[in-house]
This record gives C-alpha cells, sequence and structure tokens, in this order.
C-alpha cells in the first residue's frame, strides 16, 4: 500500500507534487483539525465555565441514535443542527449586502493566519507548513489586522445603535492592541534574526523556549491576544450586559454561528502563532522530539505536541473568560497605551543592549 | 500567461477600487473600495517580487489606515457615512480636466520610445537585505523617521484632543 | 508583464486620485485620494527597481517602505485635523472652510 502511493507520487512533477500536497495540507488541516478543535473548544468552554462556576454543563448529548452519552462530547453536532436550522431572520433596516458580507469577513482572517504557521516537522518529504513565507510574522501581523473589519462592517450593516456602538469600539481597541502586539515581538525576532516562523521554531529547538527568555513580551502578547480575540476580559465590542450583544445583536441562526465559530477560530490562530513564537512549536526538548522527524511515526507525533500546546493556551483563553471581570473602557485604552506599549518599548530597548552587550564581548 | 491574467485582474480591481472610493458618496462605502484598491496594490507588489512591501502594505493601509478612517468617518457628521450635498467642488470641471491630462502626458514618453529594454532578473528582497541596508546605508533618514512618527502621533493626540471641558479631577463617565 | 504595463496603471490610479483631490468637496474623500496618489507613486518605485538596471541595491522597496510610514503619519495627523476642524466648523465640506478668505 505505502509503496503503491509512494510510486504513484514519484510518478508526478514537482509543481503537481506541490499543488497536490498543498491541498491536501490545506483540506487536512482545516477540516479534520481546525474546526474540530473550535467546535470541541466551545463544548470545553461551557464544560470549564461549568465547572468553574460549580454547576453541571453540558453532558448529556453523546452519539446519535444511541444511548451511548460519552460525557457530552456529541455536543457540537446538536449545536450545529440546531444553529442550521434556526430561522435566519434578516431584520428590515439592515444594509443587506454588508450584512450579509461580515460574517464571512469575520470568519476568513483566522483561518488565512494559519497557513504560514508549521505546525509540525515533516511527514515523508513534506514540511508540514502550508506557506512558508520568508515574511512570515509580517504576514500573521496584517492578516490578524483584518479580522476587526468583520465586526465593524456587522456594526455598520446593522444600521441599529449598540451593534454600531460595539463596532466603534472594536475598531478603536484591536488598533490599538495590535501596536502592544506588534512591539512586543521585536525582542523575539532581535534574538532570533529571521522574520520566518520556522527559524524561529529551529532557534528554539536549539536552546530554551523563547517564554523562558522573554516572558514579558509573551505576557504583552498574551494580554494583547485577549484584545485581539475580543476575549473577556477585553470584550468591549460584545459586552452583551452594556450593549446588548454588541456587533452580533441583529444576527441570528448560521449567521450568528458563524461569529461566534470565528471567534473560537481567532484564539485557535493566536494561540498556534504564541506556541510557534514562544513556546518551540512543533519540538519537544525529550526523546530527540527537537530534530525534524525522520520517520512518519515521530512526524505524526510532533504534530500531536503542537496540537497538545495550543490546546493548553485555549484553556487558559478560557479559564481567563471565566475568572476576571470585563475592563471599563477607559481602562482598557489606558492599559493598552499607557503600560503595554511603553513596557514593550523598554523590552525591545533592554534586548537590544544585551545583544549588543554580548556581541562586543565575545 | 498565469502572471498576465493575474495582472489584468489586479489591476481592473485597483483601478475599480479607486474609482469607486473618489465617487461614492456613502463615506462608508469609500473606505471599502479603498480598502480592495490597498489589497490589489499589495498583489501587484508580489508580482513585483517585492514581498516584504505586499505584507507591509498589508498591515499598515488595509489593517490601520482603513480603521483609521472609518473611525473618523464614524466621529464626524453622519455615523453611517452618508454625504447628503452636493458632491462636486466648485471647479470640478477644470480639475476633471487637468485629472485627465496629467497622466496622458506623463505617458508620453514611456509609450512613444515603444519598449523599454527589460532585463529579466529576479531580484531577491529578503528581509534580511532589507534590514541590513536600512541600518548600514539609510540610518539617518530611517532616524528622522522615527523622530516624525513620535511628532506625529504626539501631534495627532494634541489636535484630536481638543480643549478640556470638564474641571479635573472629576471621574470621567466611562 | 513589461515596465510600460506597470506605468499605465500607475498613471491611471494617478488620474483617478488627482480627480479625488480636485473635485470632491468632503475633507475625508480628499484624504483618500491622497492615499490613491501615494500608492501610485508606490507602483512605481516598484516597478522601476524590478525593472531597473541595479536591482540589488533594494532602492525601490525602500523608498516605498519610507513612503508608506511617511503616509500613515499622514494619515493620523490628517484624520486628527479632521475631527479637530469637525469640532471647530461643524461641518467636513471644504467650501465651507473658507474664513481665510477674503470678503
Amino acid at each position: 500500500m505505502i509503496d503503491w502511493i509512494n510510486n504513484a507520487i514519484a510518478g508526478l512533477s514537482a509543481q503537481e507534487q506541490f499543488a497536490l500536497f498543498g491541498l491536501l495540507k490545506i483540506l487536512v488541516a482545516v477540516f479534520a483539525i481546525v474546526l474540530p478543535l473550535v467546535a470541541y473548544s466551545v463544548v470545553a468552554e461551557r464544560r470549564i465555565s461549568a465547572w468553574i462556576q460549580d454547576r453541571v454543563g453540558p453532558n448529556r448529548v453523546g452519539i446519535p441514535f444511541t444511548n451511548v452519552r460519552v460525557w457530552g462530547l456529541g455536543q457540537p453536532l446538536a449545536d450545529g443542527v440546531k444553529v442550521l436550522l434556526k430561522e435566519d431572520f434578516t431584520p428590515a433596516h439592515v444594509r443587506t449586502a454588508y450584512f450579509w458580507l461580515a460574517p464571512m469577513v469575520a470568519m476568513v482572517p483566522a483561518l488565512l493566519t494559519l497557513a504560514v504557521i508549521p505546525f509540525g516537522s515533516v511527514l515523508g518529504a513534506q514540511p508540514m507548513v502550508m506557506a512558508d513565507l520568508n515574511v512570515g510574522i509580517l504576514y500573521t501581523f496584517g492578516i490578524t489586522s483584518l479580522s476587526v473589519y468583520g465586526i465593524v462592517l456587522a456594526g455598520y450593516a446593522s444600521n441599529s445603535k449598540y451593534p454600531l456602538l460595539g463596532g466603534i469600539r472594536a475598531s478603536a481597541q484591536m488598533i490599538s492592541y495590535e501596536i502592544a502586539m506588534g512591539l512586543s515581538v521585536i525582542p523575539v525576532f532581535l534574538l532570533v534574526g529571521d522574520l520566518n516562523l520556522g527559524q524561529v521554531i529551529a532557534y528554539q529547538a536549539g536552546g530554551a523556549w523563547l517564554v523562558f527568555k522573554q516572558p514579558l513580551a509573551f505576557a504583552i502578547f498574551l494580554i494583547a491576544a485577549f484584545a485581539e480575540t475580543n476575549r473577556l476580559p477585553f470584550d468591549m465590542a460584545e459586552s452583551e450586559s452594556e450593549l446588548v450583544g454588541g456587533y452580533h445583536t441583529e444576527y441570528s441562526s448560521m449567521k450568528f454561528a458563524l461569529f461566534f465559530l470565528g471567534e473560537y477560530a481567532a484564539m485557535v490562530a493566536v494561540s498556534a502563532m504564541m506556541v510557534v513564537l514562544f513556546f518551540g512549536g512543533w519540538t519537544l526538548p525529550v526523546a530527540g522530539l527537537n530534530q525534524p522527524a525522520t520517520s512518519l511515526g515521530v512526524g505524526v507525533l510532533q504534530i500531536a505536541v503542537f496540537l497538545a500546546k495550543v490546546i493548553v493556551l485555549m484553556a487558559v483563553f478560557i479559564w481567563v473568560r471565566w475568572m476576571l471581570p470585563r475592563f471599563r473602557y477607559d481602562q482598557l485604552m489606558q492599559l493598552g497605551w499607557k503600560r503595554l506599549v511603553p513596557l514593550a518599548l523598554a523590552n525591545i530597548v533592554a534586548t537590544a543592549a544585551v545583544l549588543f552587550w554580548q556581541s562586543t564581548k565575545s | 500567461m498565469i502572471e498576465g491574467v493575474a495582472f489584468y485582474i489586479l489591476s481592473t480591481v485597483a483601478v475599480l477600487g479607486a474609482l469607486l472610493a473618489v465617487s461614492r458618496r456613502n463615506l462608508v462605502h469609500g473606505v471599502f473600495a479603498l480598502l480592495l484598491f490597498f489589497a490589489a496594490l499589495s498583489g501587484l507588489f508580489v508580482m513585483l517580487m517585492a514581498d516584504y512591501v505586499a505584507a507591509v502594505q498589508v498591515l499598515v493601509y488595509v489593517g490601520a489606515v482603513g480603521i483609521l478612517q472609518l473611525f473618523a468617518i464614524m466621529l464626524t457628521e453622519h455615523v453611517t457615512g452618508d454625504d447628503l450635498r452636493r458632491l462636486g467642488a466648485r471647479g470640478w470641471f477644470w480639475g476633471l480636466m487637468l485629472a485627465v491630462a496629467l497622466p496622458v502626458v506623463l505617458l508620453l514618453p514611456p509609450l512613444l520610445n515603444g519598449e523599454p529594454p527589460v532585463p529579466p532578473a529576479a531580484p531577491q528582497s529578503t528581509a534580511r537585505q532589507l534590514g541590513s541596508q536600512l541600518m548600514e546605508h539609510y540610518v539617518v533618514p530611517l532616524e528622522v523617521l522615527a523622530l516624525l512618527l513620535t511628532g506625529a502621533l504626539i501631534g495627532a493626540v494634541a489636535v484630536a484632543h481638543g480643549p478640556e471641558k470638564d474641571p479635573p479631577g472629576k471621574d470621567r463617565p466611562a | 508583464m513589461t515596465l510600460n504595463h506597470y506605468l499605465v496603471l500607475s498613471a491611471i490610479l494617478l488620474g483617478i486620485g488627482l480627480l479625488g483631490v480636485l473635485t470632491r468637496r468632503n475633507i475625508i474623500v480628499v484624504l483618500f485620494s491622497i492615499e490613491i496618489l501615494f500608492n501610485a507613486a508606490n507602483l512605481n518605485f516598484i516597478a522601476f527597481w524590478r525593472f531597473g538596471p541595479n536591482p540589488e541595491a533594494l532602492m525601490g522597496p525602500m523608498f516605498a517602505l519610507f513612503a508608506i510610514a511617511v503616509a500613515a503619519a499622514e494619515v493620523a495627523v490628517g484624520l486628527a485635523l479632521v475631527i479637530a476642524v469637525y469640532r471647530h466648523f461643524k461641518t467636513v465640506d471644504l467650501e465651507k472652510l473658507d474664513t481665510l478668505r477674503e470678503p
């Protein structure tokens, strides 16, 4: 079987191989990994929140048409059916074209970000990254900055008060925290000396993970990530107790679900970025997992290591959401501009000074 | 072949986006058209092998400038961006004439001289080379730029802040 | 694709930008048009670099990067001015802002 596959692959030209494996990677990564991860993080959110609040949470849905309950793990299926079958109501006062466009714009950037993330070393001869860009990190920041348009567009398209307020809040909040986020990773690239994300992982495989070398950068990045994904304590665009539901007040059914899933997809994307930048990507400093895989089994294991790290960070996102209250809007801006940006700048200067001192010493 | 198709699609999107941006009555529609224009230009930069500039284009223009403009529109006049007045300025006819004439004049030399001798070299502009160039040959402009950006940041805050209305010391509303 | 293709595109974009600057009355649209002008110029820088004789010097991308940074500063200050003007005159119509004009 494997020989047959190998022979079939060897018969293709380099371009055909690139196209085939590129398509395969996109299909598998999006439909077999990211979307299930998103679906189950919704369940995880509900179970963890229930656990924190001393409730039970959704534990009923199992395998359909049987009596087997697997701790409520069938819940995404039930949620999906519910969301698709609900009435898709479009209010009369909305701007229809933008109203339809907004949920798509909200979902797409998160998935696009994943294109440059190296989620494993190699499987066979194929590098486990969809697009190995020289300017990988700039690309991720460029795409992340697009995610605000989904929210602003929704606020504008809904043509009513609360969504618009949510949209305005989101625009100011996300542009402010993007600055802090961008500044916080500069020390990482001062250390690594390359913008390619694969090189960042290679650097960490050769020494300590960057979270230990740059704890301040990681802290700033993490805080900014909460703001960029619109999660509590920074969910000013949504804030259901002030703005009803913020930008998605007027949305229902599958359009609402796209916003909802977009938020979780953004969490997956930003967690994956943090894993690559600060937690060594697919490497693990035990049992030779630091080196690119030589066999299929090790390659799969490294992908599993990467996913495990992503899941741990997702759990942190969920945990923080249920532990902290929402910030006030002016507090949010104060924190972003007067605390995080100067701290990030100081961190850059300090890192550059240490690197300069080291280079003069040797 | 593929390159030609990509070029024509991207340039059509760019021209249409720019035309819509300057001609739409509703400013919010205008911003979204402008975003299309920026994105298409970023694609053209990729075609010209300037991947770093393309990424910066997306980051700065599509990501930041567009949002700033939306924010400014929503803070001024109609939140929804509808502009209900007459669109054209006084003397729009001469403006139109000039806007048509200038590109034509600019294009005369290259079009009359025919095809320039094109060296089909494929330059590699990696971030590393750009960085070392910035630090070696362009240090002074870089520092001036840093000063300019700081000045712009402070200036923008000072200009947009306006006169203080509330007496100091009172709690600001959330 | 040759250099001339890019030059024609850039000239058309420049024309559209000029059209907006010269014929619209809304300050914000004029700012849009200035952005279009900047971008048309950047396209020319990159195109001349790509088809020029000395691509290793990276003059084109460098100039484009500086232009983008300056444009970002321009947008920030420009929009702050728009907000200040709006607060003072309650309009963003350029033809109403003529208080410096001789009566």
